[in-house]
């Protein structure tokens, strides 16, 4: 009787998983969708265009596991995004929802695709995509023959969705989406956040507890009193790897910014020095912390060995610049 | 037998500290950042990969956006270290610039605005308590150091650019430079 093509379903935004490639057989040639209370999916027309499978609503009815070539979900998250992949039935979920629920591990991206809407589902031979079309449109009527009567019923009663059923399936679709996202949040913060902030930690921990940074502070203080100065503490300051260790919580900087700013009240250096001293002072900048605030721009782990050197060498690059610069623009400050 | 008891409170004393500074990280910046993490995913949701690449896309597009206006609005809007994760919006070739610049951003802009870097404070207020102790005003200083900074912070940055294209030939590695949302 049918005629069945395999479809091509791609992630959503925000998804997880696939692409999924769905073929269906003389015997799997149903899709089950068991979304909002048995509400339509908005992906489902297509699919059912496309794959000529028979779709049956999985809160009205049942349907023999064999006869399945594809689940359709809304699952925010709990027990039922899982156990269709458990049992290796190709599932969508079109919310946005990754590994997670009880069943998470059997959530893997060759058999569940998430956040799927109609804009992620094609054909499955790219190629062959212009033959296909007009065969879609002489099969949009299939299903009114094909499917059994509760099915049908079901479409029926689409047509006129209630405003509770619209309102129920927005709310939803928002609370899962925020679910979704606190989930990736979190994620972010075990994998990347918190073992780079432990690692940078105990660095610091390292620097200030040796008394080093307090001793380089007294060694640098001196170098304020010119401008030749600032610039060699700019250099200093920004050498690669001596930079991550002056940097920890900018103390370094802000122990030398208080023992400069005591010798300018004294009228030792004078105040139009303060503006590239504010700058000679912090050439090295947050070097210590590149791991972590990379870490926050969710930077991949080869970005981040990259970001590192990187920024400590412009660091030491643009430096004494930055110092040269402030005290061009100083000329005329407190004169 | 004192000199080893020193040694061991000595050598626990570094662990201890990097304790401590691990736990101000937590307690201050896992909070607020999970928050706007959350927000920045749902929003990323909700509009769609195809949006938010548009407009990363558009904020991200020259150079004087990328190192001068967003890391300012950045710095201003969220402060340090949360500025940092706007990053996220870059192709990854440029977040090691935009960190570069940012983060510069977070200590240029600290004398008007104290509220973008309130803990790292005293790299302001050390010198500007020199120019108060000469009777003073502190607020040309604070001008300037904003003004310099914005172009000394876009030339950081932009120079990361090429710094960064060096490094990945230093370690033969291609970073995308195409947006993509990161999974």
């Amino acid at each position: 009787m049918a005629e069945y093509r395999s479809i091509r379903v791609e992630r959503g935004a925000g998804g997880f998983g696939g692409p999924l490639v769905i073929t269906p057989t003389a015997q799997r040639n149903k899709v089950m969708y068991i979304t909002g209370g048995g509400a339509e999916p908005e992906c489902l027309q297509k699919i059912v265009e496309l794959t000529g499978l028979t779709p049956v609503n999985g809160f009205k009815t049942n349907c023999p596991e064999e006869e399945l070539a594809l689940v359709i979900i809304d699952c925010g998250g709990t027990l039922r995004c899982g156990i269709y992949p458990k049992k290796r039935i190709p599932t969508i979920n079109v919310m946005p929802v990754g590994k997670s629920g009880p069943m998470a591990q059997f959530i893997t991206e060759d058999i569940y695709v998430s956040a799927v809407t109609s804009a992620q589902v094609s054909p499955a031979d790219g190629s062959a995509a212009p033959a296909p079309a007009p065969a879609p449109a002489a099969q949009s009527d299939k299903p009114k023959f094909s499917a059994d009567s509760k099915v049908s019923e079901t479409l029926a009663r689409q047509e006129n969705k209630s405003i509770i059923t619209v309102i129920g399936l927005g709310a939803g679709k928002v609370v899962n989406t925020f679910y979704q996202a606190a989930r990736d949040a979190i994620q972010t913060c075990i994998t990347t956040l918190l073992p780079f902030m432990a690692f940078v930690s105990m660095l610091i921990g390292i620097i200030n507890g040796s008394g080093f940074g307090n001793a380089f502070a007294s060694i640098l203080t001196p170098l304020a009193g010119n401008i030749f100065g600032l610039v060699a503490l700019g250099v200093v300051c920004s050498i690669p790897g001596l930079s991550a260790l002056l940097g920890p919580g900018a103390v370094i900087a802000q122990i030398v910014g208080t023992l400069v700013g005591a010798e300018i009240g004294k009228g030792n250096i004078a105040p139009q020095l303060a503006l590239p001293a504010l700058f000679a002072i912090n050439c090295q900048g947050a070097c210590d912390f590149i791991p972590v605030g990379l870490g926050l721009a969710e930077a991949e782990t080869e970005t981040i060995e990259v970001g590192v050197v990187s920024v400590m060498y412009s660091r030491f690059l643009t430096g004494w610049l930055r110092v040269l610069l402030a005290y061009a623009a100083s000329f005329g400050l407190y004169a | 037998m004192d000199f080893i008891v020193n040694l061991a409170s000595g050598f626990m004393n570094l662990f201890t500290l990097g304790g401590e500074q691990f736990m101000i990280w937590v307690t201050g910046i896992i909070p607020t950042i999970v928050m706007l993490l959350v927000l920045m995913n749902a929003i990323m949701a909700i509009a769609g990969e195809a949006t938010v690449s548009r407009i990363a896309k558009v904020c991200t597009g020259n150079p004087i956006l990328r190192y001068a206006v967003l890391p300012f609005v950045s710095a201003f809007m969220l402060g340090n270290p949360m500025a940092l994760s706007i990053g996220k919006f870059m192709p990854e070739f440029y977040k090691p610039a935009y960190y570069a610049s940012a983060t510069y951003h977070c200590h240029t802009n600290n004398g008007i605005f104290p509220h973008i870097n309130a803990s790292e404070l005293f790299i302001w207020l050390g010198i500007a308590n020199g120019i108060t102790a000469l009777g003073l005003d502190t607020a040309p200083l604070a001008v300037r150091y904003l003004l310099v900074g914005i172009v000394a912070n876009f030339i950081s940055g932009w120079s990361t650019e090429f710094t960064t294209r060096f490094v990945e030939k230093q370690q033969g590695v291609t970073l995308s430079r195409e947006f993509k949302i990161a999974k």
